[in-house]
């Protein structure tokens, strides 16, 4: 598997860490127990396309958000997480 | 109060022996040269202060600081990009050390001094590129990787900045890599062991390449 990182082009998986799903949301603080115990414990399984963080560690050292399809690990979509560098790459 | 004597000494003093290793009786396929002595500075522009560190780095090397991937040279210094809103200066002699640069660019950016967290390594002769090769995953063909292109990635599982130089004279492509020090001497034997087959000439310098 290979990613085109937006800053350095394709590079290796190697290069990458996966973080996991990029979807939750820190509840609010009034949010009540269940939302908190969702927000931290619990994982949707998607067989299909779906969003994840991967930190490019052997590279630029940025995070990334990634559409990845789980079933094929098709890449559609590769956009810098928020952070210093995404206004550079922002459409 | 003690006072504390700093010597600095290189990260491969101990793995680096200068003369030829590996195979015999054929040209040195692969030149290793380390470079000594440098000053290197981390630039981050801090949130939203990008463009005012460029305009900063404009008028102090004279050139513009690097948007993408590649490494700049300016009179006597290279900027060479390390990811997205920041870069390295790599310069001799004093010239842009922490001192000297932090009044242009302490308000636009952080800079961390990086000169002894680092080894520089020259490689170049005609099997460089065979050699890396071995050990990148990048396309480091001449229309793909040209003089002046950088890369943050990673070799041997090391991240290393690596970037091409100018050519020699006689037209041999010269690749530049910083590793970080405590990683130096493992990258180091890395090279050593993916060049001997094709020769080796290993000597430290004190200039820049």
């Amino acid at each position: 598997m290979r990613i085109v990182c937006p800053f350095c082009g394709e590079r290796e998986l190697g290069e990458f860490t996966y973080l996991g799903d990029a979807k939750p949301r820190r509840p609010a603080a009034d949010a009540g127990e269940d939302a908190v115990y969702d927000y931290v414990y619990l994982r949707d399984n998607i067989a299909g396309v779906m969003s994840e963080h991967w930190y490019h560690g052997g590279g630029c050292r940025t995070w990334l958000k990634i559409d990845r399809n789980t079933l094929t690990h098709e890449i559609s979509s590769v956009e810098p997480a928020t952070g210093a560098g995404a206004r550079q790459v922002a459409k | 109060m003690a006072d504390f004597s700093w010597a600095s000494r290189s990260p491969l003093e101990h793995a680096l022996a200068t003369g030829v290793h590996g195979a015999r009786g054929i040209e040195a396929g692969v030149s290793l040269t380390e470079i000594r002595n440098f000053e290197l500075i981390q630039v981050m522009a801090r949130r939203g202060k990008w463009a005012e560190l460029a305009k900063a780095a404009k008028t102090r090397f004279g050139v513009a600081a690097p948007e993408a991937p590649k490494a700049i040279q300016a009179k006597d210094a290279a900027l060479i990009w390390s990811g997205p809103h920041q870069f390295l200066v790599l310069s001799k002699n004093g010239k842009h050390t922490m001192n000297t640069l932090a009044p242009a660019f302490s308000g636009p950016a952080s800079l961390s001094d990086q000169s002894h967290a680092r080894a520089l390594i020259s490689i170049s002769g005609a099997k460089a590129r065979t050699m890396l090769a071995k050990l990148s995953s990048l396309d480091l063909h001449p229309a793909v990787f040209p003089v002046g292109a950088a890369a943050a990635t990673s070799i041997d599982h090391t991240s290393v900045t690596l970037w091409r130089g100018g050519d020699q004279p006689d037209g041999q492509a010269v690749f530049n890599l910083l590793v970080f020090a405590t990683f130096a001497e493992s990258l180091w034997h890395t090279m050593l062991d993916a060049a001997a087959e094709y020769g080796i000439d290993i000597r430290y310098s004190e200039e820049l390449a």
